[in-house]
C-alpha cells in the first residue's frame, strides 16, 4: 500500500498511521468534533456523562481488587463494611479512589438527568431520533439502578436502609413479588451482597455499553478543555465534601437515615403509608412512562420550547414535582419525642395537595411566560464581528502563569501526599486538571490569533 | 492571487483566516514557495459547510504554521500541561501495591503451632495448637520443624485450614552443633513456605542436617535448596535461607534467599514473631526473595535480644 510521504515527527506520524488504520474499525462511523472554539457544553452533556462513566469504571474497577463482598468471616454482617472501612483508612490512594467513585456516581445522575433535560427542551428527540431517546430513558433507568447497587454495597446504616427498602418493594409487587425478590435479592443478607455485586460490577455495566453503543449519536462532540475540566472539578468537589463510610449495618440497631437525594423522592411516596407498590413502584413508573411516550404523542415539527407550549409545561411539572418529592423525602419530623413511624410519617393530603399545586403553578406559569415571549417580539441583533480578547503577547503571559500555576500545585499535591493529607491531593489533582482544562482552551483560543 | 481569493469567500472560518492573513504576506516574501502552495488551496469550497474536524482544515494553514517558533513554543507548553496535569496520578499506583493478606499494619504474634489437618498432613503432630516455649527441648527438640501461620486471622482452627501458603511458614529448631539447644530464640528460625523459583512448598529434611553446609530446606518441584544458617570463619551464625542449588540459587540476588520471620521470646520463653518489615533487606518480600545478609544484620541481632530499631 503505497502512501504519500509522510511529513511531521515520529509521533505525529506514529499517530497518523493509527488513525489510517481505524479507518476499517466502528470508530471511523463516529464523527467526532473537537470545537475550535467554545461551544456550550449543554449540547454534549452526553458525551460528558460518558466521561464521567469512564471515570467510575476506572475507579471502580480499582475498587474491587480490595472490596470483599462477603458477609460472614470477620463477625456478624461486617466483612463488607470493613473491607471499604481497609479501603478507606489503609490502603495508599484507597481514600481517593472511594471518593472519587462516590463523587462522580453522583455527578452521572446529575449529568444524566439534566442531559436528559437539554434533549427534552431543545427539542431534539425528536425527528428520527426516537431510538435514541428511548435507550436514553432506559439507560438512566439503569443509571438509577446501578447507583443503587452501589452504596448498598457498603453495608452501613444507609445502605441497609436501601436494602430494606428495596427488597420489601420487590416483596410487594403483585403476583412475581417473592420470585423477584428471591431473584434479585436472594434468600439472605449473605446471598444478597454476591448477587448486588454482580449486577453493580458486572450485569449493570454491560447492559449500559451494550445501550450505549445503540445510543451513540454518529456526531460526537470531544471537547478536551471541558473535559478536563469537569473531571478537575469533580475531583475537587470530592475533596472539598469527602463521604465518610458510615456506621456499620446492624439489623438489630438501626438507626434514622435518608437515602442518597436521587433516591429521597421514592422514599418519601413510601412514607406517606399508601400501598407500597402502588407508591413504590407504580409512582415512578409513571414518570418513566411519561418520558418514554413523549416523542411518540409530541411529533409537530417544532423544535422550540417556546413553540410547544404544553410539552414546556409538562416538562416544567416534572422538573417541580421531582423537587417537591424530593424535599419531602428529606424531611423528618424533629419532634423525637414521637415514635419512629410517626415522624418519618408524609402526610398525604398535605404531599398530593402539594402535588397538585406545582401542577397547576407550573402550566399557568409556562403559558404565561410564553405569551409574555411572544408578545415581545425580539429583535435579532447583528453579530459583532469578534475582536480578540487578548493579545497574542497576553497569551503567552498568561500560559506560563498558568504552567507555573500547575508546577506549583503539582509541587503542594506531592507535599500532601507525603504527609498523607488526602483531602488535600485530590483538591490539588483536581485543580491541576482545570489548570490543563485552561490550557488546552487557551491554546485553542491562540489558534485565531495572528502569529 | 491569494490574498484576493481569501477576501472573496465569506466564509464561516473567515475571521480566523483573516487573520492569518498578515502573517502569510511575511511568510510569502521570506519563502517563495509557499504563496504557491497557498494558491492550490485558495479556491476551496465556499461557506455553507458543516462543523468540520479540526484536520480537515489544516492543509490551507499548516505551511504557515510551520514557519511559527512561537506556535512551536506554545505546542510545547501545551504538551508540559499535559504532563504536569498526569504527574501528581503517578503515586496513586501505590493503591496497587497494597498486601492483599495482610489486614492492617503488620502484628506481634504468639508462635502457636497449626492445628493437625489432613491437608497439612498432620504437619505438627503430638505438640500441634502449643505455644512454642524456647525452654521446652523435650516438645520442641533441636532438628524439628513445624508448621505455623502468619498473620492469623485470630482462629486457630481457621489458620490451620487455610491453604494459602504465603500465610504459611516452617519453624525450625536448629540442629545441635549450630546453637539449636540453647534456651533463646535465636536457636530457631522460621522460613516462608513459598519458593522463591517457582512457589512451590518447600520441606525440611532433618537427615540432612549432618551435612556440612545444612541443605536441609529442600523444594519437592525442581529440587531448590536452602541452607540453614552457616557458621562462618569466627563461628558466627550468618547467611541463613539462602539457596545453594536447583534453580533458586542460580538466581540473582536477593531472589535467591527464602523470607524468614524475626522471631523472639519473651522472660518466660514463649516465642513471639514480631512485626515483619516485607522488603528484601529485612524479611524479605514472599514469593519473591530477600537479601540473604539480612539474617546476621537484622533477624538474628533481634533474636538475640536487641530492642527493634
Amino acid at each position: 500500500m503505497s502512501r504519500p510521504q509522510e511529513k511531521g515527527n515520529v509521533v505525529s506520524r506514529l499517530y497518523e498511521w493509527i488513525k489510517n488504520g481505524l479507518e476499517r474499525t466502528i470508530f471511523m462511523g463516529i464523527q467526532y468534533t473537537y470545537p475550535k472554539r467554545f461551544v456550550s457544553p449543554l449540547g454534549y452533556l452526553g458525551t460528558l456523562t460518558g466521561i464521567v462513566f469512564l471515570v467510575l469504571g476506572v475507579s471502580g474497577g480499582l475498587l474491587m481488587i480490595y472490596y470483599q463482598p462477603t458477609l460472614s468471616g470477620c463477625g456478624s454482617l461486617t466483612c463488607a463494611f470493613a473491607s471499604i472501612e481497609r479501603i478507606n483508612n489503609t490502603v495508599p490512594s484507597g481514600w481517593l479512589l472511594r471518593n472519587i467513585h462516590y463523587t462522580a456516581s453522583n455527578a452521572m445522575v446529575l449529568l444524566a438527568v439534566l442531559h436528559m433535560y437539554y434533549q427534552y427542551f431543545s427539542g431534539r428527540f425528536k425527528i428520527k431520533n426516537e431510538v435514541l431517546w428511548v435507550t436514553g430513558i432506559i439507560l438512566g433507568i439503569i443509571t438509577g439502578l446501578e447507583a443503587f447497587t452501589g452504596y448498598d454495597l457498603l453495608f452501613n446504616q444507609r445502605a441497609g436502609l436501601a436494602i430494606e427498602i428495596g427488597s420489601s418493594l420487590a416483596n410487594a409487587s403483585p403476583l412475581i413479588g417473592g420470585t423477584l425478590r428471591l431473584a434479585t435479592f436472594g434468600a439472605g443478607f449473605t446471598d444478597f451482597v454476591l448477587r448486588l455485586y454482580a449486577a453493580h460490577v458486572f450485569i449493570l455495566p454491560m447492559v449500559m455499553l451494550i445501550l450505549v453503543f445503540i445510543h451513540f449519536p454518529r456526531y460526537l462532540v470531544f471537547d478536551l478543555p471541558v473535559i478536563s475540566t469537569v473531571v478537575g472539578g469533580l475531583f475537587m468537589v470530592a475533596a472539598i465534601f469527602p463521604v465518610a463510610v458510615g456506621v456499620a449495618y446492624s439489623p438489630s440497631n438501626p438507626q434514622l437515615t435518608i437515602p442518597e437525594w436521587y433516591l429521597t423522592g421514592i422514599y418519601a411516596l413510601l412514607r406517606t403509608e399508601f400501598d407500597k407498590f402502588v407508591m413504590g413502584g407504580l409512582m415512578p413508573a409513571l414518570l418513566f412512562l411519561t418520558a418514554l411516550v413523549v416523542p411518540f404523542v409530541d411529533t409537530s415539527k417544532k423544535l422550540s420550547w417556546k413553540d410547544r407550549p404544553f410539552f414546556t409545561a409538562l416538562g416544567i411539572t416534572t422538573i417541580a414535582q421531582i423537587i417537591i418529592t424530593t424535599a419531602w423525602g428529606f424531611y423528618i419530623n424533629p419532634n423525637t419525642n414521637l415514635p419512629t413511624l410517626s415522624r418519618l410519617f408524609v402526610d398525604p393530603v398535605l404531599y398530593f395537595s402539594s402535588m397538585l399545586g406545582v401542577t397547576v403553578l407550573s402550566f399557568a406559569f409556562t403559558y404565561a411566560f410564553l405569551r409574555y415571549l411572544k408578545a415581545k417580539e425580539r429583535v435579532r441583533r447583528a453579530v459583532a464581528p469578534m475582536t480578540p480578547l487578548l493579545t497574542k503577547r497576553w497569551v503567552f503571559i498568561i500560559f506560563l502563569m498558568l504552567v507555573g500555576a500547575q508546577l506549583t500545585l503539582n509541587f503542594f499535591a506531592w507535599t500532601a501526599a507525603l504527609t498523607n493529607l488526602n483531602a488535600m491531593t485530590l483538591f490539588d489533582a483536581g485543580a491541576i486538571l482545570v489548570t490543563f482544562g485552561v490550557i488546552a482552551h487557551l491554546y485553542r483560543y491562540s489558534q485565531s490569533l495572528p502569529f | 492571487m491569494v490574498e484576493d481569493s481569501k477576501e472573496t469567500t465569506p466564509s464561516q472560518q473567515k475571521p480566523s483566516e483573516a487573520e492569518k492573513k498578515p502573517a502569510a504576506t511575511v511568510a510569502s516574501q521570506v519563502r517563495p514557495p509557499v504563496p504557491a502552495q497557498g494558491a492550490t488551496t485558495a479556491p476551496r469550497p465556499p461557506p455553507p459547510r458543516p462543523p468540520v474536524p479540526a484536520q480537515a482544515q489544516t492543509p490551507a494553514v499548516a505551511p504557515q504554521r510551520k514557519q511559527s517558533g512561537r506556535r512551536t513554543f506554545l505546542k510545547a507548553l501545551v504538551a508540559v500541561g499535559a504532563i504536569l496535569a498526569i504527574v501528581p496520578f503517578v503515586p496513586w499506583g501505590n493503591y496497587l501495591l497494597s498486601s492483599v493478606s495482610s489486614s492492617g499494619p503488620a502484628k506481634k504474634q504468639n508462635v502457636v503451632l497449626d492445628l493437625n489437618t489432613t491437608s497439612n498432613n498432620n504437619a505438627n503432630g503430638a505438640v500441634s495448637g502449643q505455644q512454642v516455649n524456647v525452654n521446652d527441648l523435650t516438645s520442641f527438640p533441636p532438628n524439628g520443624s513445624w508448621l505455623i501461620t502468619y498473620p492469623t486471622s485470630g482462629d486457630l482452627t481457621i489458620d490451620s485450614q487455610n491453604p494459602d501458603t504465603f500465610q504459611k511458614f516452617a519453624l525450625i529448631r536448629l540442629p545441635t552443633e549450630l546453637g539449636g539447644a540453647n534456651k533463646s530464640a535465636s536457636a530457631f528460625v522460621a522460613y516462608s513456605k513459598v519458593c522463591v523459583h517457582l512457589w512451590c512448598s518447600p520441606n525440611y529434611d532433618p537427615q540432612k542436617s549432618s551435612n556440612p553446609t545444612y541443605e536441609t530446606y529442600q523444594c519437592p518441584c525442581h529440587g531448590s535448596i536452602y541452607q540453614l544458617p552457616t557458621k562462618d570463619s569466627s563461628g558466627n551464625l550468618v547467611d541463613a535461607g539462602k539457596a545453594v542449588a536447583g534453580p533458586a540459587s542460580l538466581q540473582a540476588p536477593p531472589t535467591n534467599a527464602i523470607p524468614m520471620l524475626t522471631l523472639t521470646a519473651d522472660s518466660n520463653g514463649d516465642l513471639i514473631i514480631q512485626p515483619p518489615v516485607w522488603d528484601v533487606d529485612h524479611n524479605g518480600v514472599i514469593g519473591y526473595g530477600r537479601n540473604y545478609a539480612s539474617y546476621q544484620n537484622y533477624i538474628l541481632p533481634l533474636a538475640e535480644g536487641e530492642q527493634l530499631p
